[in-house]
């Protein structure tokens, strides 16, 4: 008897939490739906406040509806959104997931509106480049990211370095100085970099002269096993197997986190190479952290960073661009950009760049070729997979050879 | 009985070892929770943080929509379970103690079901949604919605989980119920309820945790900031650029492990043992 | 145990076949109707989507054009010719085979100690397993990538101290094969509560008297277990077998989680993986649904002997 007892009030409780919650529709007054990577929830809340205040004051009767996405699965919830018809007003894309977007028809053209957008005439070329498809404009810049070296002074000074180094052999001998000065802590090596950290390991294939890919006679053509790519590639196993952990070989750029270098004193490493927020999150070694930028084997210059990023795109199915437009430009003005820049993003714009070393990396930085199917070569971990080979023991020009295969396959996709 | 203490010393400490080794991980996250960020990166371990801190905890507390997302995960897990239960239990008792034609081939059904690899489906369920056939209504981004699916997901397995226990059942007491003259299906909810009750409450856990801990449909389909699911707001924790907070992952991920642990030791008392002793003898 | 029903099944039938008899004829179906209603009504369309699927071109502009274009047995034939299907099949039948024999037979021992520990000992266990049940499994993953840190992680740590060798800076995820052994031994960990506590309530049902009987009479336990105990929990534990076969060929989470999206590779591909490599990250629609449809053919093949011996069991003789 109890537990008919039970079981109905169950389907009675079921029953009425379905009544409640189809009943309670959203009111379909105005709303724009944006989606943003959840790293503006914790890394910038007030800049999106401002310019949702600032929209809903420009447009009255207008609610902004913010759904904060992760990098894991955005992609395929755009892909349900786009499938049924429910696609948000407007979208954060990585910067190297644009091209695939935008091959589809998934974005609007903003060609016509692009003088709307704050500093337009001053874009990063990288970010723009990732946001035009044949001549079109669909997306806007949002903010960059560069990579640098983040080091604890103390610990360079101990060994006798004041003065970042100014070539790729100077920073060599510097760590080995490091190195011979840290005692009695197992494991420690003077720099962290992770061995398939593609972001910062291309960084001396381009140093070299070499790139990813090419496109001629109108295919892609993988360009890694080119002699100036092997270079650079070899400099960088060198660079590698000389200074950094040989247990990192095949770990990615997630593990290592600032605290390899902070963690503790003096820490497992005393230098690493990283997005520039990595000063952040120092703790107790504020006081001690430095930053340069990683220098190339030609002294006196630095190395090309990777320029990461993200832009925001206007989905074509989207039926309030207007206003959709209209949020962009407010996000993305200088004021906002600027704080974007304080808390250590690359802004969109060269005239808002301060001189920081993270600008001066993005003024010189190289890009993913614009293919339609880089993703899928990203996605298939090509170039993380000939990394962990090359530092695993992989001759580097048999590894380098196996990705170029693996990305004229998947490059020359129809 | 005084051989029986050895013995059961013995086992008992056996029993101790399976629960450290298994429980160890529960542990780590449970001790990491109350470690500060230097513990929490130090070189060498600490494994009771001598000086605990609550910081990750009220860290976690008040990261918008906690109890917000734990009420909604709550609605729909519940509603889902509860309609799942009632149905599975029906359907279990019919295949489980009827002899009729089509029930070979409901059985077909109900394997056939589970063996539909879940994440191939994520896009034609979402276009349904979106647009139910005949109802025309929406329910993406609504809790009904979420509950729709999970109830789908839970509902085969729970089916064909209760068959198994009710067939366990020794067919004396079926016969004993019947011959007091009451209606078949009447003597089966007198009789077997009571009998089933522990395979209906583990059957009706694991419906709940899988609910719980879901996280690809729940991600998919509620979008809206405090209208998501637990397990959407902890993967905040891990989804963005910037480095894992763990001590706050930790303590998020103990915070939610609470309410299906309460849940469980509040019906734990239905799973005893040698609940069929004093039926049989009478 | 048989004397009652025999007595029932010669009793000659007391009632002729009236309306009565009919309408408790249509008891049976009346019962399952809710369940095939709200599978039907759920899972219907959708599947019937998903059949359609798998004979179109459906990439990224199908999608947002939403039309399709028919191409046959293109997608099957694709992916039935593509050595990656059968090396991820292979793979992931073995992976299935050792994670399904570890969680049933570890589930079953545990239960049976369950029963004949002290009664504290058994709260504790069973606190304890579900405290490792509740954990999602996004947060165990988590926790196993601390545990397994190559930097910082407790295992190294303890094994190195415990004098096991040197795991100092040991990557645990080295190779594919290592790769896939953690996800086992998160697979199975997580597995094991339902198991155990599952087949714990299956034992309730053992008649005691009868075991008190059988010790009493100078039986060993394995001969206990066999004679008394297996009869009772056999179909409990076919169920859950095949439940497990079901569960962990089609494992997703843990694995693509644990391994991490950035050191995903054919080498370690999993069936659920793969999946959702070529369906969702290459965004090939019509080549997923093949493959989703493909790996319930191949599910159904592996789970077929089990099935069959659960139905066989399932025949009750009225």
């Amino acid at each position: 008897m109890r537990y008919r007892v039970i079981a109905a009030a169950i389907a009675a409780l079921a029953l009425g939490v379905v009544v409640a919650t189809t009943a309670s529709a959203s009111t379909k007054s105005h709303t724009l739906v944006v989606w943003l990577q959840v790293d503006a929830k914790t890394g910038w809340p007030k800049v999106v406040a401002n310019a949702t205040a600032a929209f809903k004051k420009a447009n009255p009767g207008w609610n902004v509806n913010v759904q904060y996405q992760t990098w894991g699965t955005h992609l395929q919830n755009f892909d349900a959104a786009i499938a049924g018809n429910n696609v948000p007003d407007v979208i954060e894309m990585g910067n190297t997931e644009m091209t695939k977007y935008m091959a589809a028809g998934a974005f609007a053209n903003l060609t016509s509106y692009k003088g709307k957008f704050a500093n337009s005439s001053h874009w990063l070329t990288g970010l723009t480049n990732s946001s035009t498809y044949n001549g079109k404009l669909e997306g806007v810049p949002y903010y960059a990211g560069s990579r640098l070296v983040t080091y604890r002074t103390d610990l360079f000074s101990q060994a006798g370095v004041t003065k970042p180094p100014t070539s790729l052999a100077a920073l060599e001998t510097d760590l080995g100085k490091v190195g011979s000065k840290v005692t009695g802590v197992p494991g420690f090596t003077p720099f962290y970099m992770a061995g398939t950290d593609w972001y910062s390991a291309l960084s001396f294939v381009f140093d070299y002269g070499g790139s990813i890919a090419t496109f001629s006679k109108g295919k892609w053509v993988g360009q890694l096993a080119s002699t100036k790519s092997v270079a650079g590639l070899t400099a960088y196993k060198q660079f590698f197997l000389g200074y950094s952990p040989h247990s990192a070989a095949t770990l990615d750029e997630a593990n290592p986190a600032p605290y390899t270098v902070y963690g503790a004193n003096p820490g497992r490493a005393a230098a690493i190479f990283g997005p520039g927020w990595y000063s952040c999150c120092t703790g107790n070694y504020k006081n001690v952290t430095g930053q340069f930028l990683m220098p190339s084997h030609v002294p006196g210059q630095h190395m090309t960073s990777w320029l990461g990023g993200s832009d925001l795109g206007v989905p074509k199915q989207g039926h309030q661009q207007a206003q959709a437009r209209s949020w962009i430009s407010f996000f993305t003005n200088s004021a906002n950009e600027k704080a974007l820049q304080k808390v250590g993003n690359v802004p969109n714009a060269t005239n808002l760049f301060d001189n920081s070393l993270n600008d001066q990396a993005a003024k010189k930085s190289w890009f993913v070729p614009t293919a339609k199917h880089w993703v899928d070569v990203e996605s298939g971990n090509v170039i993380r997979h000939m990394l962990a080979n090359i530092l695993t023991g992989t001759p580097v020009k048999q590894a380098a050879q196996q990705a170029d295969a693996s990305m004229n396959n998947l490059l020359n996709q129809p | 009985m005084s051989r029986r203490l050895p013995r059961k010393l013995g086992w008992n400490v056996v029993g101790i070892g399976v629960f450290v080794v298994m429980a160890f991980p529960v542990f780590w996250m449970i001790s990491t929770a109350f470690k500060s960020n230097e513990q929490i990166n130090s070189l060498t371990p600490t494994w009771f943080p001598l000086h605990p801190t609550l910081a990750n905890f009220t860290g976690a507390i008040h990261k918008p929509y906690f109890a917000d997302d734990l009420i909604n995960t709550a609605i729909v897990v519940l509603a889902a379970v509860g309609i799942a239960m009632v149905l599975a239990f029906l359907a279990a008792v019919a295949l489980a103690k009827y002899r009729f034609r089509g029930r070979k081939l409901f059985v077909v059904l109900i394997i056939g079901v589970q063996m539909i690899p879940g994440i191939g489906l994520i896009i034609p369920l979402y276009v349904m949604l979106a647009d139910v056939p005949v109802l025309g209504i929406n329910l993406v981004g609504k809790l009904t919605g979420l509950i729709v699916v999970y109830v789908s997901s839970v509902l085969a397995f729970s089916v064909w989980t209760l068959r198994g226990f009710l067939l366990g059942i020794p067919k004396e007491l079926e016969e004993a119920a019947m011959v007091d003259g009451s209606t078949r299906f009447g003597a089966f909810v007198r009789i077997l309820l009571p009998l089933v009750a522990p395979g209906l409450v583990a059957t009706s856990v694991f419906a709940f945790i899988t609910c719980w801990n879901e996280y690809i449909f729940a991600n998919l389909l509620l979008q809206q900031q405090g209208h998501q699911t637990i397990t959407v707001w902890l993967a905040e924790y891990t989804g963005g650029e910037t480095y894992t907070d763990w001590g706050g992952l930790m303590a998020a991920s103990t915070l939610i492990a609470v309410p299906v642990v309460i849940f469980f030791l509040l019906v734990q008392r239905k799973i005893a043992f040698g609940l069929t002793t004093g039926a049989v003898k009478g | 145990m048989g004397a009652a029903a025999e007595a029932v099944s010669t009793r000659p039938r007391r009632r002729p076949l009236t309306w009565r008899r009919t309408r408790r004829g249509a008891v049976p179906y009346l019962l399952i109707l809710p369940v095939i209603a709200v599978l039907a009504a759920i899972l219907g369309y959708p599947l019937y989507q998903l059949v359609q699927l798998a004979f179109q071109r459906y990439q990224l502009p199908e999608l947002i054009a939403h039309k399709g274009i028919y191409v046959g047995l293109a997608n099957f034939s694709s992916v039935l010719h593509d050595g990656v299907f059968w090396h991820t099949l292979g793979r992931t039948v073995a992976f299935t085979t050792v994670n399904v024999g570890l969680t049933i037979v570890l589930g079953t021992l545990m239960a049976l100690l369950l029963v004949r520990v002290s009664t504290w000992v058994r709260i504790l266990i069973t606190v304890g397993l579900v405290l490792v049940w509740s954990m999602p499994p996004v947060v165990s993953v988590q926790v196993w990538i601390w545990m397994t840190d190559v930097q910082n992680g407790v295992l190294n740590y303890v094994l190195t101290e415990l004098h096991f060798g040197n795991y100092f800076q040991h990557n645990w995820f080295a190779s594919p094969f290592s790769e896939l052994a953690m996800v086992t031994s998160l697979v199975v960990w997580g597995g094991l509560p339902f198991v155990a506590i599952t087949v714990y309530a299956a034992l309730s049902q053992v008649p005691h008297e009868l075991m008190e009987a059988a010790r009493i009479d100078g039986a060993r336990a394995w001969q206990i277990f066999k004679d008394v105990t297996l009869p009772v929990i056999q179909p409990v534990l076919l169920i859950l077998t095949s439940l497990s076969i079901l569960w962990d060929f089609g494992v997703f989470t843990q694995a693509y989680l644990l391994i991490g999206q950035a050191h995903i590779l054919p080498s370690n591909y999993l069936m659920s993986v793969y999946l959702w490599e070529e369906a969702y990250y290459k965004n090939d629609y019509g080549l997923g649904a093949a493959i989703s449809i493909l790996m319930l053919a191949a599910v159904a093949i592996l789970s077929f002997v089990y099935v069959r011996r659960m139905l066989k069991i399932g025949e009750v003789d009225r």
